[in-house]
């Protein structure tokens, strides 16, 4: 038996549905804090509607701690994923950067300046955004539990695998649609992009807007055709994240000296990857399922710019220990 | 050797891969056929670029412009809007902007860019005096010269007239006298400042 691994990173899953149900509800929060912030600018709580005074009465409740001028303050916690303001910071996503080049066919560098903090880190992580933050992966997610749901009902979900490769083309073709129409192409279909503004025009402006059908149609891909499927296959950011991350410094691997071969990685994981061969490669986003559900904590976090490669049979299965009878322990008999 | 044949079996196949990856383009055009928004009542947020185009590959359509918003007055195309789908407008006509600035500010992008408040052109206030109260001598109004940010340099009345409004050089198009107007055919709108006629005298 080797070292095992540190026990925290058992717990890194909870940790990371934490963050992604953090992400998705201040998603939610955020268009309702405007809305307040709007009654609070007008001056006119005598003159709201009595839900809207409930609004009003609600968020002023959440806010009264940190904030004295909601109108001013709560200004610094603005937008969604694909771009957005924290307390001065002002961060963008990679692919809004390159799709916006792509469509401008120009270079604005302050524009660019706020996707450098999350380039930075997926070159260092990986597709980390994907299992992390993502909002449309939050809802992919709870999707997949509810095809196992289904599938424990007796109803066929799809399962069907595809080429991972197919969306790095995505990825292009849309560089190239941008290019060609003028506008930023990708942002329609890139999920967590549409995910965010939805949510912010259902509940302040009054309605989804056409990206809702789009997203549902994504989940249905999910359901019926292929687990996880627009982000394994489609996904043009995740194609993006995908290349930067080629060379992570932060990746799973396997111990082989604690594994017994039983593939519960390989079936929990949500990209389709292969742990128990060691096969990870660029797609990984670090998301920990796979560390969590092994049973005799075999995979572990290590910085290194490559994949180990696959290591053969687990030590601890009943195959390798037919194969190397002398490097079994000898069984003390009591 | 390179047969023609595998050549041309590995082009059809990288054709028909690339055809397949716009898919999900195709399904967002589909959900969003073609513009059929009335773009002649709708505005640019203020500071936004000119050229239309330009601004349409400038925006990235986050919603960070309406949602800094005091007035909420930005909304977004949406399946109307064909291509502008997902970028901001401002309809004066429901709700006009304020000059206050937060959306320059917010924009990441170059769609948005500060201006002082005397600079913004999202166009020209045009007054039809066939059906403006004061102008057919229907009574006193003067709402949309009360409610000017920009006050006398931007709207004021007729000269050696009380009540007859007139548009002034310095107005920016910000609409908020289309949302005051109380006239139902709302007699006052915005237009391109090519297309505006604005006193050039001052009061």
């Amino acid at each position: 038996m080797k070292a095992k691994p540190l026990f925290l990173w058992r717990h890194l899953n909870k940790l990371r549905w934490l963050t992604l149900a953090t992400v998705f509800s201040m998603l939610v929060l955020l268009p309702f804090l405007h809305v307040y912030q709007t009654y609070v600018s007008a001056h006119a709580y005598d003159l709201l509607a009595p839900q809207e005074k409930e609004l009003y009465d609600t968020m002023e409740m959440l806010t009264r701690p940190f904030v004295k001028d909601p109108a001013e303050d709560l200004d610094a916690i603005k937008g969604n994923t694909w771009s957005g303001t924290f307390f001065g910071l002002k961060l963008s996503d990679p692919l809004a950067a390159l799709g916006q080049m792509a469509a401008g066919m120009n270079l604005y560098t302050p524009f660019l300046l706020t996707a450098l903090i999350p380039v930075l880190l997926t070159v260092l992580l990986g597709r980390f955004y994907c299992g992390w933050i993502c909002p449309a992966s939050f809802l992919y997610e709870l999707n997949s539990n509810f095809a196992v749901l289904l599938r424990r009902m007796g109803l066929h979900t799809g399962r069907r695998h595809l080429d991972k490769r197919f969306k790095y083309v995505v990825l292009f073709a849309g560089l190239v649609l941008s290019m060609v129409t003028g506008s930023v192409l990708v942002a329609a279909v890139y999920p967590p992009a549409v995910v965010g503004r939805e949510i912010y025009y259902a509940v302040a402006l009054g309605g989804f807007g056409a990206g809702a059908v789009f997203f549902a149609v994504t989940l249905l891909f999910d359901l019926l055709v292929s687990q996880r499927g627009f982000c394994r296959y489609l996904c043009p950011g995740g194609a993006l994240y995908s290349l930067l991350g080629r060379y992570r410094l932060l990746r799973i691997q396997r111990i082989v000296e604690n594994c017994n071969d039983c593939a519960k990685c390989n079936a929990i994981c949500e990209f389709g990857l292969d742990p128990l061969r060691d096969g990870f490669g660029q797609e990984c986003n670090n998301c920990t399922a796979c560390i969590a559900v092994c049973p005799t904590d075999a995979l572990t976090f290590e910085i290194k710019l490559k994949d180990v490669g696959y290591q053969g049979y687990g030590h601890l299965g009943k195959r390798y220990q037919r194969e190397h009878p002398a490097d079994q322990p000898s069984k003390e008999v009591a | 050797m390179i047969q023609r044949r595998t050549v041309l079996q590995r082009l059809i196949y990288a054709a028909g891969i690339t055809a397949a990856s716009t898919l999900p383009y195709g399904l967002v055009r589909l959900t969003m056929p073609e513009a059929r928004a009335d773009f002649s009542t709708h505005l640019r947020p203020p500071g936004a670029l000119k050229d239309d185009l330009a601004f349409n590959s400038a925006c990235i359509g986050c919603g960070l412009c309406g949602e800094v918003c005091p007035p909420r007055c930005i909304q977004f195309y949406q399946r109307e809007g064909g291509d502008r789908a997902n970028t901001p407008y401002i309809d004066p006509e429901q709700k006009a902007c304020i000059l206050c600035s937060k959306c320059m500010q917010a924009c990441p992008t170059e769609a948005l860019t500060e201006v002082p408040r005397n600079d913004v052109d999202m166009g020209v206030a045009q007054i039809d005096r066939s059906a403006c109260y004061p102008w057919v001598d229907r009574g006193i109004c003067g709402a949309c010269v009360s409610i000017c940010p920009l006050g006398e340099r931007a709207i004021g009345f007729k000269f050696w007239n009380q009540y007859q409004p007139i548009v002034k050089q310095e107005c920016v198009g910000c609409g908020l006298c289309v949302e005051v107007c109380p006239h139902p055919s709302l007699p006052i709108r915005i237009v391109k400042r090519s297309e505006g006629t604005v006193a050039r005298h001052s009061v």
